[in-house]
Order: structure tokens, then C-alpha cells, then sequence
């Protein structure tokens, strides 16, 4: 008798015990991580997300145009060919494979920067939305990434001197902004590297292709 | 030892378990009550309403990723079920095929590296930082950094792969990388060639800064080599609104 009473006196501790682990684990879950960020940093992030969520229905759109595309040429003849060309053309351009052009800014870069310091601008201008970049005639990549050469920075093997420019092609106004906005990556920068860094905004901007293939050698499509 | 004895013991031992059962059930108790709604009610009703509306546009971004996923898979039904058969199209195909795969819009697999960051278990000391403690955007950038410099072909970051406009961006303590909100642990699988991990570990952008805050501040931190892993594609915006191509693709 005694016995079985401490055996459901066992059961019930453990069944409060398990209960109050599940609803501990479950409050340390995702949203209690968003609340514990501050109001400053929630309205930065909804704005993010909102404009994000932005690009990807524009994306998306602009995916439904070339299946209705598709459609109406029922994937036979020489109309259907010309999407797919076209097609092609975008996702080398997006790749980097391809040159562009378009509107964009131009950093002009002098002093001495360190690596870490050009590939933070370089994914301040990829947050602030640019779509193609490049360090004076090296088009960046996913790949590409600044690192300390024996005797200068080095991008994609090339050497890139104390003066050099960053280019890239996004909204003109956008970029700048994103760039020079107070306690940006400009002012950031300023605080602890010896350059000056000038910004303008331009018509046209031209980048070329990257001139490193990014066929990979181990990888491979997977299903 | 008597009969006496023994039954004290038992006792003894009974009442310990009990004793330790019940002083768990308590500190989870009081654990979970510091968690609780109840206590998350304290926090400002900007901040409610901003939690809210961030867990409302990522439950929008999840709807219109899985859409553009699926769109982008209609797309290539078609172009590989053309009824055109000629060679023009066959190279065609294939170009698309290559490019998609450079470019990250295709999954890959191959052998490779997967590198697992947390924050710190340590106990933040009086007077220390707790920034220290836990896991950076700095991190993560580093070790993506080092991962390209080792010869990496392909990175995904808790599942979001890499692209040519892919940014790594703190918001506070959490990290947004392509459009997805993503808190630690991280896990970084990076594919490339034979020796990637000891070329990884060697690199400077990781030795500089994120690797010396493992050493220092117990950032939790793990390595392995794989011989196969896949990365996932990436699902986003893939078209241009400013840049245009200048030259026609051959």
C-alpha cells in the first residue's frame, strides 16, 4: 500500500515536472526572442521585413509574367526559345556572369582600408539593395570576398590599390541614403580607418562580368 | 547492518529523492514563471505590438517564399519540356542548367564542411560586456569570409543560401541574411574541395576576430567534415528592377 502511494506520488512529480519543462521550453521559443528586442530594434527590423516582403511580391509577380508567358507560347517554337534566351540573360547577369549597367552610385575609396572594413561596405551596398557590384573592374560575386594580400587588399586574385572605386547599380537615392545615413557605414568607417570616402550618385554606371568562373569543381546539381 | 537500519536508510534515500524532485519542480516552477505571459506582460505594449507585427511579416515572407518556389519550378517544367527539339535548344538547357547552378538557384551537394556557432554558456562576468557572449553578425560574416577565401563553392546559412546579393545584417543580437530572421545556434554548411576545414581554420578572417571570441568568450563552436551535404537553392527575388544586362548572352 505504502508502496503504490509513492509510486503515484513519483508519477504525479514527474508528470508536473515534464509539464513545466514543455511550457519553459516553449516560452524561450521564437517569440519570446522578438520580444526581448528593443523598440528601436523592432521598428528597424519591421521595416526590413516590410520591404523585403516587398522585392519577393515584385519577384513573384514578375515570375507569374513568365509562366503566363510560357502559357500562351505553349513551350513550342522559336517564342518559347527567345524566354528561355532571355531568361538566361537574367540569371547571368544576376550571377555576375553577364556585364550591366544601370543607376547607382560610385564610392570613391582613398587611404587605408582593411579587409574587413571593404567587405563591410561591400554588404552594406548588398543590404541597402544593390543588385550589381563592383571594385574598380572586379565584379563581385557570391564568391568574391576582400582579403589581405602580401602587399595590398585583394579581390577575386586582383590587387586593388589605396585608391580605388565601388561601384554600384541599385536606386541611386536608396544606396546613398543607406550609406550616408548617421552612424552608417560611412560614419562607422571614419572611426576607425585612415580614408576618405566620397559618394556620388550616377546615371550610368557599367560593370563588367567577373572575369573567374564559378562552375564549381566538387559541387554538383543536386536533385 | 539490521533490518532497523536498513529501513532508515530506504527512508532516508526516500525522502532525498522526494526532496530533490521537489526542489527541481520548484526551480522550473519559477523559471517558467519568469518566462511566462504573465511576466512578458511587463514588457511595453510598443514592443507587444512590434513582436506581433515582425511574427505577422515572416509568416507572409514564409507564404511568398513557398509561392516563388513554386512559380520558379513551373518555370523550368517548361523550358525542360519544350517540344522543340534541336540542338539550339539542348545548349540552351544546358546554359540555364549551369547557370542556375552558379549562381545558387539550384541545390547543390558535394562534399564539404559543416561549422555550428552559439552564444556563450558561460556566466557573463561582473563589469564584462554581455555583447561579448553571444553570437555577432560580425561572427557570421567572418566566417562566411573565411569560408570564400578557403575556396567554398557554395554556402547556406541555417538553410539560406548564399547569393551574389545576399547581405549578412545585425539587428540587434538577431541576424538577417537574404530576407529570413534567424536567431543562434547558426549552422554554416559550406561545400568545396578536399581540405576545406583546414584551409577554413588557417584563414585570417577567421583567425582575426571570431576565432580568438571562441577562445575567449566560450562562443559555443563546432567543426565536422562531410563527404556529401546538400545545400538547399535560394528562394527570392532574382530579377532586376535598376541593372540591366548590357551584352547579349551568346
Amino acid at each position: 500500500m505504502r508502496g503504490r502511494t509513492a509510486q503515484f506520488s513519483l508519477v504525479a512529480v514527474a508528470m508536473v515536472i515534464g509539464l513545466l519543462a514543455v511550457g519553459q521550453l516553449r516560452s524561450q521559443a521564437r517569440p519570446a526572442e522578438v520580444t526581448r528586442l528593443s523598440a528601436q530594434e523592432l521598428s528597424t527590423l519591421i521595416e526590413t521585413l516590410t520591404q523585403r516582403n516587398r522585392e519577393l511580391r515584385t519577384g513573384l509577380a514578375d515570375i507569374r509574367e513568365q509562366v503566363r508567358e510560357y502559357t500562351l507560347l505553349g513551350s513550342q517554337g522559336q517564342s518559347a526559345i527567345d524566354v528561355s534566351r532571355e531568361d538566361l540573360r537574367r540569371i547571368t547577369a544576376f550571377a555576375a556572369l553577364a556585364p550591366v549597367e544601370g543607376q547607382g552610385i560610385v564610392m570613391i575609396v582613398d587611404g587605408d582600408l582593411d579587409a574587413i572594413a571593404l567587405n563591410d561596405l561591400i554588404n552594406e551596398l548588398r543590404n541597402a539593395g544593390a543588385e550589381a557590384i563592383a571594385v574598380d573592374e572586379v565584379r563581385v560575386t557570391v564568391r568574391s570576398v576582400a582579403i589581405q594580400g602580401a602587399l595590398s587588399l585583394q579581390v577575386d586574385g586582383v590587387a586593388i590599390a589605396k585608391r580605388f572605386s565601388l561601384r554600384a547599380i541599385g536606386s541611386p537615392e536608396g544606396l546613398l541614403a543607406a550609406v550616408e545615413r548617421p552612424g552608417g557605414i560611412i560614419s562607422q568607417l571614419k572611426l576607425f580607418v585612415s580614408a576618405t570616402i566620397q559618394v556620388r550618385q550616377s546615371e550610368s554606371v557599367q560593370l563588367p562580368a567577373t572575369a573567374v568562373s564559378l562552375a564549381p569543381t566538387v559541387g554538383e546539381a543536386g536533385e | 547492518m539490521s533490518p532497523r537500519s536498513a529501513r532508515t536508510g530506504l527512508r532516508w534515500g526516500w525522502v532525498a529523492s522526494m526532496g530533490g524532485a521537489l526542489a527541481l519542480v520548484g526551480f522550473v516552477g519559477y523559471a517558467q514563471w519568469n518566462g511566462s505571459l504573465a511576466r512578458v506582460q511587463f514588457t511595453t505594449s510598443v514592443q507587444q505590438a512590434g513582436a506581433h507585427a515582425v511574427l505577422g511579416l515572416e509568416q507572409e515572407q514564409t507564404e511568398l517564399r513557398a509561392q516563388i518556389e513554386a512559380a520558379e519550378a513551373e518555370v523550368q517544367r517548361f523550358q525542360e519540356s519544350s517540344t522543340t527539339s534541336s540542338a539550339a535548344l539542348a545548349q540552351l538547357n544546358e546554359q540555364l542548367a549551369a547557370a542556375r547552378l552558379a549562381a545558387g538557384l539550384t541545390r547543390m551537394r558535394g562534399p564539404g564542411v559543416v561549422i555550428e556557432i552559439a552564444d556563450s554558456n558561460r556566466i557573463v562576468p561582473a563589469g564584462e560586456n554581455p555583447a561579448n557572449f553571444i553570437v555577432l553578425v560580425d561572427d557570421l560574416r567572418d566566417i562566411v569570409a573565411a569560408l570564400w577565401a578557403s575556396g567554398a563553392e557554395g554556402i547556406a546559412i541555417n538553410g539560406e543560401r548564399l547569393v551574389a546579393t545576399s547581405s549578412i545584417y545585425g539587428v540587434g543580437a538577431s541576424v538577417l541574411v537574404n530576407t529570413a530572421f534567424l536567431s543562434p545556434p547558426f549552422r554554416v554548411e559550406a561545400i568545396g574541395a578536399d581540405g576545406l576545414l583546414d584551409r577554413f581554420m588557417l584563414d585570417a578572417a577567421f583567425r582575426g576576430r571570431v576565432g580568438q571570441r571562441v577562445e575567449l568568450f566560450g562562443l559555443e563552436f563546432a567543426t565536422a567534415n562531410r563527404l556529401e551535404i546538400e545545400l538547399p537553392a535560394f528562394i527570392g527575388n532574382t530579377r532586376f528592377r535598376w541593372a540591366v544586362p548590357s551584352e547579349q548572352v551568346q
